[in-house]
């Protein structure tokens, strides 16, 4: 399909494909095939609100999931805390390795880029963060931070879905995108919207024969797929959580819900394969899928794609057994990624209006376990990452002896940190998105 | 249901949902039967399939020495049998997957084959955290041989499995501080579902459980029963001294469990989102045949609900279905074991390596833009082989990451394209309306939407009367890219 001369901005390609392509092209390639069977769906998108604000100049947010319940006790530690050392005889961390925040606090000895933002004044972090009647399922309570329920409710729409309802109406199905193969559960929406993908080259048709009827012959990024090496060795080990994206929910009927899914992909697929051919990032990412995810993320950041909320997800935070050597990992993993991601920003100049959130369904047992490792738990911390965050340590520890059933009691619900990111990041009325008021904390 | 509703359209949609789909052939000879004799053979066909050889290589091995020998080659840096351990790791897990997807596309019992990953999706486990190609055959070869079974005895071997012990941590679980990863998912996932118990009772049952041991020697399940807690435990309201296979009778007999169940059953084999009263039914069905499926699934099989508007074509095909319906469809054979694994894991489902313990949700979920526009994709190269592909890429030059197996890269990728004789009869092969409606039938089963037959239409006019091979295959691709394909 040929490329418009002005970028799309509100009428967005959606109500483009409704009115231009009809009539034209005589040949049927694939996507033109989509374009003209698909395109009754479009008028509803077209005719809706149109977006005011958009990722290409607007603050954006990104999401990492850290799915199967993240040790917060060993990621923010109270090395201070005698207990701390009395509960976890063969996991706690020797005190003169911790990097410390106060005399009180310090990070995994893992997470030095983590510490180096947290000195430059770029790192919020939120202690003891939960939900009252806190549930021990990793599926029930996914969903709980998934669609920022109370935990005896039931919603299907995602927070973020909510969010795209009610304040992005009308916007290009990219205002949301999640990298992998699954959407989360977050997404979900009345009217669904938000791309996935992980690999740009592999998003997009490829039409069998060109436009003389000669087979096409650029499809290597296709083959590429076909062979890559599988990557279900990749690290997830010792656990069995790697990846949690909840389950997705639709009104609509299953083949509308198809028809939707394939005009979104056509719609977004072009213009994500031109961003990803034309910017490259010289800064070195950690290899595997979250170095990689994070990577792409920066990239659709340079090329101005008018996504608002990205989302990225790594599995292996399940330690029931032998946590030490596979925490350590995944904080080294993580940390680099993050840390690579942000120098990108900083290079790009667009550090300033990025704010990265982490989260994970539920932090873990105090007491370690006979097989030294932990069982699933509460209260945890979020990490917030951005030039425009308000550093430093938000919300109280939790107390190490009075505990919920052997687990921290929660200080600050999660969702009064959704409240601040909608609210005070993404400028979204919040009490409209989560269905209730809850106090915002300063950290933006 | 009516005898007189029994016709090709419901005997495709039993293959469909008690199989992965079947040919205009066995469609007719399906429909020929008439319905309780077509869905007699569905049933009983599994009676001999289970003994099929395992791979060569599925056999117990010494798997504590041979990690033993990979972990002094780490320390010792020898990268040499580090690299032949791990090959040797990888070669069998794909092989593994070759032999399962090949039997499910060439089994002459569908059902055992869909059951089979039925229980997969639902005791799922996962090699990414097991690390053995023998024990994850042979969790295959146990879920099989209770795919038809009974419930509870299925529950108890899984308990008993060596891959599920050491995906949910049982096998080190101790007396004196026991493990709660299984004993937690054995009744949120396996049996009743989360609200039907408390924490209290995870703590408890992970007691019972205490002493299932593994022998890393000879790979089996052994158990030390001075690592177990014989003490009196309070599960559910009952108290007694009770071991694991006590905690899985009772959770069979908590009606949660039927209806959990029953739930489960109801969205692999009718519909996405079930209704109360449908699983209540199913539920009350499984009480009365105490948990064996075979029963259950004749008369799911021969119910008139099975075969409703409401129902028929309205599920989304798992990409496992997908790829096996594709290739009959297409008269051609399964793609090459490497090229079959990455496809698979592009569609999102990869065997033997589910996503978590809950396995894989199923229906909508395997659809987003990314899968979508893969499956799209992948069917244009069955159809068209590697004549899509750039020359040098077929020819084997290039290092693109490949690591092949004795085989050269050309030789696993080449795939030549789908014989349009095979598919599509003398007199339809010159192209106009009879052509679309063949077609039509063989890959989606029923007249399409009128939009999408306009669009089909419209692509045979743009070839100006060159209906030629590849014209055919262009049209054959377009079909599989309409929402209609993915649904079963």
């Amino acid at each position: 399909m040929s490329e418009m001369k002005t970028p799309p901005t509100l009428q967005t390609r959606r109500k483009f494909l409704r009115t231009s392509v009809l009539g034209a092209a005589a040949t049927w390639t694939l996507p033109v095939f989509i374009e003209k069977t698909f395109f009754a769906l479009n008028a509803l998108a077209a005719d809706a609100v149109t977006q005011t604000v958009s990722g290409k100049d607007g603050t954006i947010l990104v999401i990492l999931q850290l799915a199967g319940g993240n040790d917060g006790l060993n990621t923010v530690i109270p090395f201070a805390d005698d207990n701390y050392h009395r509960v976890r005889p063969k996991l706690a961390l020797p005190p003169e390795k911790i990097l410390k925040l106060d005399s009180y606090v310090g990070l995994n000895p893992r997470l030095v880029g983590l510490k180096a933002l947290h000195d430059s004044g770029e790192l919020a972090i939120v202690q003891g963060v939960g939900y009252p009647n806190p549930n021990r399922s990793h599926f029930r309570s996914t969903e709980i931070w998934q669609t920022a329920s109370d935990a005896n409710q039931f919603s299907g729409e995602g927070w973020l879905g909510r969010y795209f309802d009610n304040c992005c109406g009308g916007a290009d199905p990219t205002v949301g995108v999640s990298i992998g193969d699954q959407s989360p559960q977050a997404f979900s929406a009345k009217n669904p919207t938000g791309v996935t993908f992980s690999r740009p080259e592999q998003f997009r048709w490829k039409a069998s024969t060109d436009a003389d009827g000669k087979p096409l012959t650029d499809e290597e990024t296709f083959y590429r797929q076909l062979i890559g090496a599988p990557e279900e060795n990749a690290p997830t080990e010792g656990n069995s959580i790697s990846s949690l994206p909840g389950k997705m929910h639709y009104d609509a009927s299953t083949e509308d819900f198809l028809r939707r899914t394939a005009l979104d992909a056509q719609i977004s697929s072009d213009k994500i394969l031109a961003i990803a051919r034309k910017y490259k990032s010289n800064v070195l990412y950690p290899q595997g899928p979250l170095g990689g995810g994070f990577n792409l993320i920066a990239r659709m950041i340079a090329g101005g794609l008018p996504t608002r909320v990205y989302y990225a997800s790594q599995g292996g935070f399940d330690t029931h057994a032998g946590q030490i050597g596979a925490h350590d990992r995944l904080m080294s993993l993580v940390d680099g990624a993050i840390s690579a991601f942000v120098a990108d920003l900083k290079q790009q100049g667009n550090f300033q209006r990025v704010l990265l959130m982490t989260f994970s369904e539920f932090g873990r047992r105090v007491a370690e376990n006979a097989n030294a490792g932990t069982d699933h738990g509460a209260a945890a911390p979020m990490f917030l990452i951005g030039g425009g965050v308000k550093p430093g340590l938000f919300g109280k520890y939790p107390s190490l002896t009075d505990l919920d059933n052997g687990d921290l009691k929660f200080s600050t619900d999660f969702r009064s940190v959704y409240a601040t990111v909608l609210d005070k990041w993404l400028r979204a009325p919040s009490q409209l998105v989560l269905g209730k008021k809850f106090s915002t904390l300063p950290i933006v | 249901m009516p005898k007189s509703r029994w016709d090709d359209r419901a005997a495709a949609h039993l293959l469909n949902r008690a199989g992965f789909g079947g040919t205009l052939g066995e469609i007719a000879a399906t429909k020929a039967k008439g319905l309780e004799a077509a869905v007699d053979e569905v049933i009983e066909a599994g009676a001999n399939a289970a003994n099929v050889p395992a791979p060569t290589w599925a056999h117990p091995g010494n798997i504590g020495a041979i990690r033993m020998e990979a972990r002094a080659a780490k320390r010792n840096g020898d990268a040499s049998k580090l690299r032949e351990v791990r090959k040797m790791e990888g070669d069998e897990l794909l092989d593994l997957r070759r032999w399962w997807l090949n039997r499910i596309a060439t089994t002459s019992a569908p059902l055992l084959e869909k059951m089979t990953l039925f229980w997969h999706g639902h005791f799922a486990t996962s090699v990414a955290k097991v690390k053995d190609g023998y024990w994850m055959w042979l969790q295959n070869d146990t879920l099989r041989r209770h795919a038809l079974g009974n419930f509870v005895t299925l529950t108890k071997a899984m308990s008993r499995d060596p891959a599920m012990m050491i995906y949910l941590d049982l096998h080190q679980s101790r007396r004196e501080h026991p493990n709660e990863n299984w004993a937690r998912e054995l009744m949120e996932l396996f049996t009743i579902g989360i609200g039907n118990y408390t924490e209290q009772d995870v703590r408890e049952s992970a007691r019972a459980f205490t002493g299932y041991r593994l022998d890393l020697a000879t790979q089996r399940f052994w158990f030390a029963p001075n690592q177990h807690d014989a003490g009196p435990k309070k599960f559910l309201g009952r108290s007694g001294n009770f071991n694991g296979d006590d905690v899985i009778d009772i959770l069979s007999k908590q009606s949660a469990c039927a209806e959990f169940i029953g739930r489960k059953i109801c969205r692999y084999f009718i519909e996405d989102e079930p209704s109360v009263p449908l699983v209540s039914l199913v539920a009350e069905r499984i009480r009365a045949h105490n948990f064996e499926m075979k029963p259950l699934l004749r008369e799911i099989f021969c119910s008139e609900e099975f075969y409703s508007e409401r129902v028929m074509r309205t599920q989304i095909k798992s990409p496992t279905h997908f790829i096996v319906q594709t290739c009959k469809a297409l008269e051609c054979q399964l793609p090459a074991p490497h090229i079959a694994q990455n496809a698979m894991r592009q569609m999102g489902q990869i065997l033997f390596a589910p996503p978590s313990v809950k396995g894989w949700d199923g229906g909508k979920s395997w659809i987003s833009t990314s899968t979508l526009l893969f499956r799209n994709n992948f069917a244009n190269y069955l159809i068209n082989g590697d004549g899509i592909l750039p020359e040098p890429i077929k020819r084997g030059r290039g290092d693109l990451g490949f690591r092949a197996s004795g085989k050269t890269l050309a030789e696993e990728v080449h795939r030549l394209p789908a014989d349009v004789t095979k598919i599509v009869s003398a007199e339809a092969r010159s192209g106009g309306q009879k052509l679309i409606a063949e077609l039509s039938l063989r890959i989606l089963q029923k007249e399409p939407p009128a939009q999408d037959a306009a669009a089909f239409s419209k692509f045979l006019e743009g070839r100006n009367g060159n209906i030629d091979d590849s014209a055919i295959r262009g049209l054959i691709h377009l079909m599989m890219s309409t929402p209609l394909y993915q649904l079963a």
